[in-house]
């Protein structure tokens, strides 16, 4: 197991957000997390990279305990967190974005390949490579977002809404390239509401509802997709 | 219950009185008479500052300057017009009073850091502007020769009570004002525009307003007492606007406990004492060798820094906390018992 | 208006705004990056000054180390193998009468002025970072390191006034029929070169890239991989050594005092105000502009009414453009 969080809980001040979370993640695995805004997704993801503090609960990584541990240790671990919306260096450009994805001592070797990696996986990137990030358009500034990430050559990826507020068309060259970092063997837990796309990309689902899993599906491969589907939307209405 | 600790709270406030008009009695030594005088006005304008600074939750630099506009008013009116110190002192007030709505006008507008910045400017502009008119201010050398106070053939300067009670009487009297204007709706107003801006403002309470009076308010007794002190010291310096006042009055107001009003007054008293008395006794001259005059400052800049870091309440807060804890305790046990 | 004023005019108002902008960069890259305003960083200015002048002139350091090179090399004899080795050491400090010069003297100054940037940042900043009304907090204690420093500089080098010696000695520069000295000249020269070289450092080394990261979205670059708490400690530290610059041009200019750093601190504020807090180009320029208002309301109206000049337009910007002149989205 490459990957486990163990009765987490963490949140705001007083306030618990996640509560008692368990979830894990096996190497060259594809894990995806849906359920309603404002359930604790996005404070999951933030607790795990270390912006939070962790109230209770255990963080595992390659069997080693990485609770509490500062942000730039996690991603020193290999652990990369794409956060949600937009989140760039927005007066630097394109390449300097990059340059700080690659930004811990692990990275530095493999900075040369991994800008050219990016790069083919985002023609656009390379165009507008001395662009300013805030001049970009969204798609373009997610592209990006991922970009950054890539550069940290993650062992785990993490990307938090990756196709929130997006057009179809971009929407769908974006999910195509999440697809193709999936097939290159990279391990990625995706948050999205889309569950279609998630569907597309991932192994196995999580529904997190009111900071905890409340539903766990066995290889989506071996299901049928419109049941989940049913089962996710039926829960919602609920 | 309640009218006891009512009556019990005047018992001690006649007795603080009494005290307090026995000192220069008891008191021989002049330096320690002339000390409580200078504390009590600086204690004037840090609690009245206290009320922007901690009640309102604006943090500013306009008070120094209040109190200097005072100074010069009333000095330069007695100076320059012959004018009588005690008409000159109101005026100064009023002057102080002018200056607070011309500042609090920008400042209202703006947030944080740039109401610092804009205040800090416009006490720094105060002070440019009196040293440019150097031939009605003195400029760098201070305006000398105001007179001091007398009323017929009494001259203060020569009482040992005289100013003594006459600061005394103005420090009580900016107390208690300040007390009241806590205590009511308008305190309660602006507490709950520091705590809850938004909240504050939906439910119609109007920020501007609220503000430019709590600036307005806070500028009367800084203004008298600024006119007191040029007609005791019989001069008004550019010092006044100095980095070592200013960090002198905010340690009392820090050390004192912001949004408190009585912390600010007596350990106004107290860091006179402290910062002058340092200044002029042997064994610090004898530790440091060389100048002693600095090294009170840097004594006040260490205080401030520690208070900040360890007790951010001041020492008014820490009484507080330790009384709410030992009434807290009282009700455990009385819980207990029942 | 002649031409000659023109020129001296403009060679002045250059001269004021490269010190403004060597001082009010510092300042804009610490609230653009910590979100802090240093209130100490014109005692900062002092600091490099009071360095300068301690390591080069010869009534500083080199005075105070001549007894105990009198005393190694006068007693070196007794002291067996030791003695040998010092020996020289004294011979060397006896020979450093007339002080270490300048060229020891500058960088050093500048060096010391990071390690009391970083002190600064650890007493003063550290402790409040990340608490709630950090800024204002940082503004009080930041002005009382700068009266605790003020004050303890003139405790340890007494009320005397110093002076640097100048860097270049020479007759006056003739620019279009106007004397300009060379240390102006110097000043005018050199501060464009070491505003390049902060931008070099911002734009191409690992770590001013960090700073800048840290600067536009901190929690970003928390993800990347940056430490942050490492981060606000170098930003202190690079505008330290700007101010030291900034004090040791000062120390050539005028005389050494402890307050000499205020009134030029009160003039960066401005600037930094005026360019918009936080962005470093604007701050500049602004720099320049104020440099160049000042020096020309000072031949238009006086020398007491350029400062109120200054103060004025100053109030005014805040009142009708808070976030600066030239100031963009960074508030």
């Amino acid at each position: 197991m490459l990957f486990q969080v163990e009765d987490l809980v963490s949140g705001y001040g007083k306030i618990d957000v996640v509560r008692s979370l368990s979830l894990h993640v096996d190497e060259g695995e594809h894990v995806g997390l849906f359920g309603p805004n404002g359930h604790g997704k996005t404070t999951l993801l933030r607790t795990i990279s270390g912006l939070i503090p962790v109230n209770s609960g255990k963080i595992f990584f390659r069997g080693e305990d990485i609770t509490g541990l500062d942000p730039r240790k996690i991603v020193e671990h290999g652990l990369i967190h794409v956060p949600q919306g937009n989140q760039l260096f927005p007066e630097m450009s394109v390449q300097e974005n990059l340059t700080l994805g690659a930004y811990v001592a692990r990275t530095t070797k493999g900075k040369t390949s991994n800008f050219e990696k990016v790069f083919t996986l985002f023609p656009r990137l390379k165009e507008r490579r001395s662009q300013r990030a805030q001049t970009l358009s969204g798609g373009e500034r997610q592209m990006l977002s991922i970009g950054v990430g890539l550069m940290g050559m993650p062992e785990l990826l993490i990307l938090d809404e990756p196709s929130v507020g997006l057009a179809p068309l971009i929407k769908e060259e974006l999910a195509r390239a999440i697809g193709e970092i999936a097939t290159s063997g990279v391990t990625m837990i995706v948050v999205d509401q889309d569950v279609e796309l998630l569907l597309g990309i991932c192994q196995r689902l999580y529904l997190i509802e009111k900071g905890a899993v409340s539903l766990e599906t066995a290889d989506v491969s071996q299901v049928d997709q419109a049941e989940i589907l049913e089962m996710y939307f039926g829960k919602v209405t609920e | 219950m309640i009218r006891f600790v009512d009556a019990n709270r005047r018992l001690l406030a006649l007795a603080g009185i009494v005290i307090f008009l026995l000192i220069p009695l008891v008191v021989e030594n002049k330096l320690l008479i002339h000390l409580a005088i200078l504390g009590m006005l600086y204690a004037i304008v840090a609690s009245n500052w206290d009320l922007t600074l901690g009640y309102a939750g604006v943090f500013n630099f306009a008070h120094l300057a209040f109190f200097g506009i005072g100074a010069y008013t009333s000095g330069i009116l007695a100076v320059k017009l012959g004018i009588s110190p005690w008409l000159g002192i109101p005026c100064g007030a009023a002057t102080a009073a002018l200056a607070s709505i011309i500042v609090s006008i920008p400042a209202i507008r703006l947030r944080g850091i740039y109401v610092a910045l804009l205040t800090f400017a416009c006490s720094q502009l105060v002070l440019l502007l009196l040293l440019s008119q150097h031939q009605i201010t003195g400029g760098q050398q201070g305006l000398t020769g105001v007179p001091q106070l007398q009323i017929g053939d009494f001259r203060f300067r020569e009482s040992k009570f005289a100013h003594f009670y006459l600061v005394g009487a103005l420090l009580l009297c900016s107390t208690i004002f300040l007390r009241r204007l806590v205590a009511s709706d308008f305190g309660l107003s602006l507490i709950a525009l520091r705590d809850f801006e938004e909240y504050a403002v939906a439910r119609g309470i109007p920020l501007a307003r609220q503000r430019l009076l709590a600036f307005l308010f806070s500028s009367i007794f800084p203004g008298l007492a600024g006119g007191v002190y040029a007609h005791f010291l019989i001069v008004a310096s550019p010092d006044i606007f100095g980095f070592s006042l200013a960090t002198l009055l905010l340690s009392m107001v820090l050390v004192g406990g912001v949004a408190t009003i009585y912390g600010p007054v007596v350990i106004g008293v107290v860091m006179t004492y402290v910062s002058e008395l340092m200044a002029s006794s042997a064994w610090m001259s004898d530790v440091f060798g060389v100048s002693r005059g600095p090294v009170r400052f840097m004594f006040v800049a260490v205080i401030i820094v520690l208070t900040m870091r360890f007790f951010p309440g001041g020492v008014w807060g820490l009484i507080k906390e330790y009384s709410a804890r030992s009434r807290l305790g009282g009700a455990t046990a009385d819980e207990e018992r029942a | 208006m002649t031409l000659e004023a023109i020129v001296a005019i403009i060679a002045s108002g250059l001269v004021s705004g490269s010190l403004y902008a060597l001082m009010a960069s510092g300042l804009s890259l610490v609230w653009g990056t910590v979100r802090m305003f240093n209130f100490a960083h014109g005692a900062l200015v002092m600091i490099g000054a009071y360095a300068g002048w301690y390591i080069s002139n010869r009534g500083g350091l080199a005075k105070v180390l001549q007894p105990l090179g009198k005393s190694i090399t006068a007693n070196s004899e007794d002291w067996g193998l030791l003695g040998d080795l010092l020996h020289p050491l004294g011979e060397w400090i006896l020979s450093i009468k007339g002080g270490f010069g300048l060229l020891a003297g500058v960088p050093l100054a500048i060096i010391f002025c990071g390690i009391a940037g970083y002190v600064i940042y650890m007493l003063l900043v550290k402790p409040f970072v990340g608490k709630p009304g950090a800024d204002l907090v940082v503004i009080i204690t930041t002005i009382a390191g700068a009266s605790f420093l003020q004050n303890a500089v003139q405790v340890l080098f007494g009320p005397r006034y110093k002076q640097l010696d100048r860097i270049l000695k020479g007759p006056p520069v003739e620019v279009l029929d106007t004397a300009i000295g060379l240390q102006e000249v110097l000043i005018i020269v050199l501060t464009p070169v070491s505003l390049l070289l902060l931008n070099l450092f911002l734009k191409r080394s690992k770590l001013g890239l960090a700073i800048r990261a840290v600067a536009q979205n901190d929690d970003f670059a928390r993800l990347v991989g940056i430490n942050v708490n490492q981060i606000y400690p170098l930003t202190f530290v690079v505008s330290s050594m700007l101010a030291g610059l900034a004090g040791l041009m000062l120390g050539g200019l005028f005389f050494i005092l402890p307050t000499m750093g205020s009134e030029p601190l009160l003039r960066a504020f401005v600037v930094v105000v005026f360019g918009g807090l936080g962005s470093l180009p604007g701050t500049i320029i602004g720099a320049y502009v104020i440099g160049l208002i000042e020096q020309s309301s000072a031949y238009v109206f006086s020398l007491y009414w350029a400062p109120v000049v200054l103060f004025a337009t100053l109030i005014l910007v805040l009142i009708f453009r808070p976030r600066g002149l030239m100031g963009g989205e960074n508030s």
